[in-house]
């Protein structure tokens, strides 16, 4: 229950800062992160594929709704529900299944910094990609696109990064 | 059937995931700028009060470069209106008869321009993206229609409202590959079409203007009055670059935008009163051919 109740938080944490921040920047055409993703990337490992392929279902629902997008962040965010196993797996490698068999929330304590890190630039960069695609939809502007994808992800990731440790942060016992 | 079961239970997800996706894209695939306007008017009745906050707050941190530039509008203004008071004082007769020979032009005063003006804050605007809109503070209630024209305090082309909520308009940007307007080169009657491209929040691009047009770098562009938006010779930008077009028949013109739209904090919107009759007439008019 207490955990439903920090996701909860975080969902609406992410989108208020989406929404109400990183949507108006205005710092360049090329700057468009999309930290939101961590809510999908944080879920924890043993939730049922099916389970997270609806909250990635409401998640770009909700994105579209605010940020006046018709569909391309649904379009973005199922993928990531469908990946985000396979994706782990093929990043751990043998010798971390055990890892993944346990459960938990993917945290770098969990995977380790490295698979972490691995982990957070793959989802986001596939994220990104379909994002940035679908917006422009034109292969004149493949090299605009790529730029996009390079500067916005790694915003992101920096973003992710901090909030990822805040959500992992295990409180101080007294 | 065991195995069937087996098989489905192993690739529902994936099937669900397909079906999903596909009506994802199916939507996206039949939206408009109509729509994604629709959308946002609509989160708009939930964040437009927060949005409005971080405005005000974004706002605070402009109020110098804001007073400046109300400044030195207002030393253009005192400026025209110095002329014209100069006018009244000098050739008040002259300028008598000329109104009386031009009664239709008296008529049409007295019955009201068709452009009013009035301001707006904006609550939110996004340039990094391709489909950039703005939201203001202003809707229905305020008496924001759809098809008004968007300037800047400056009194450049900035976009146009495309939906507008009782509490709140989304304007359409200059910033957004969907956006068209006509322009042409003050001074010019060649006209050409403006539109933005995405790669640069600075410039738009003008195509199709003539080859015979007269044009130099620093000309400004300017809008012509034909669209429904937008009053003639409102300020678009400056020519930075242009070249003949593949079939050599037209220029494709680089335009710096008079505008920085990732500065604006303010709007002036106009309503023109005739742009309904107008499109009445137009679609009568595709009705009848």
């Amino acid at each position: 229950m207490q955990r439903t109740g920090r996701y909860v938080i975080l969902f609406v944490a992410l989108v208020l800062l989406q929404t109400l921040l990183l949507d108006n920047l205005s710092i360049s055409i090329y700057l468009c992160p999309l930290v939101y993703v961590a809510f999908l990337l944080l879920l924890p490992i043993e939730v049922l594929p099916v389970s997270v392929l609806a909250y990635a279902l409401g998640l770009g629902i909700v994105m579209d709704w605010t940020m006046g997008t018709a569909g391309i962040n649904t379009i973005a965010t199922l993928p990531l529900a469908v990946i985000r196993i396979p994706l782990l797996r093929a990043i751990i490698g043998v010798t971390g299944r055990d890892v993944i068999r346990e459960g938990g929330i993917p945290s770098p304590v969990r995977l380790g910094r490295t698979v972490f890190v691995r982990y957070v630039i793959a989802m986001v960069a596939l994220h990104h990609l379909t994002f940035f695609v679908f917006e422009a939809l034109s292969w004149s502007q493949i090299w605009q696109t790529l730029l996009r994808l390079i500067i916005s992800g790694t915003v992101s990731v920096l973003f992710i990064w901090p909030i990822a440790q805040i959500f992992t942060m295990k409180p101080h016992k007294k | 059937m065991h195995k069937l079961i087996e098989f489905l239970r192993r690739t529902y997800v994936v099937a669900l995931f397909i079906l999903l996706e596909a009506i994802a894209i199916g939507y996206y695939a039949h939206s408009s700028s109509y729509t994604r306007a629709r959308l946002l008017t609509t989160s708009n009745h939930m964040l437009g009060g927060l949005q409005g906050v971080f405005s005000e707050i974004r706002g605070y941190f402009s109020l110098r470069s804001e007073n400046d530039r109300l400044v030195s509008r207002i030393t253009v203004l005192e400026t025209t209106l110095a002329h014209y008071r100069w006018q009244l004082r000098g050739g008040e007769r002259d300028s008598l008869l000329h109104d009386l020979q031009q009664r239709d032009t008296l008529l049409r005063d007295t019955a009201g321009m068709p452009y009013a003006f009035a301001a707006a804050r904006i609550v939110a605007n996004s340039i990094n993206r391709t489909h950039n809109f703005m939201t203001l503070d202003r809707g229905t209630r305020d008496g924001v229609t759809e098809g008004m024209g968007v300037l800047s305090p400056d009194g450049a082309m900035v976009g146009y409202v495309s939906a507008a909520s009782s509490r709140h308009a989304v304007v359409l940007s200059i910033l957004n590959t969907s956006f068209r307007a006509s322009g042409k080169i003050s001074g010019s009657n060649y006209f050409g079409s403006i539109y933005w491209d995405g790669s640069d929040r600075y410039h738009v691009r003008m195509k199709e203007l003539s080859k015979y047009a007269e044009i130099q770098v620093g000309d400004a562009v300017v809008s012509t009055g034909f669209s429904q938006y937008f009053p003639a010779d409102i300020l678009i930008g400056y020519v930075e670059r242009y070249e003949l077009s593949e079939n050599q028949m037209s220029y494709d013109v680089e335009i710096r935008l008079a505008v920085d739209v990732s500065g604006l904090t303010d709007v002036i919107l106009v309503s023109n009163s005739d742009a309904e009759e107008v499109r009445r007439l137009e679609t009568y008019r595709r009705g009848t051919l």
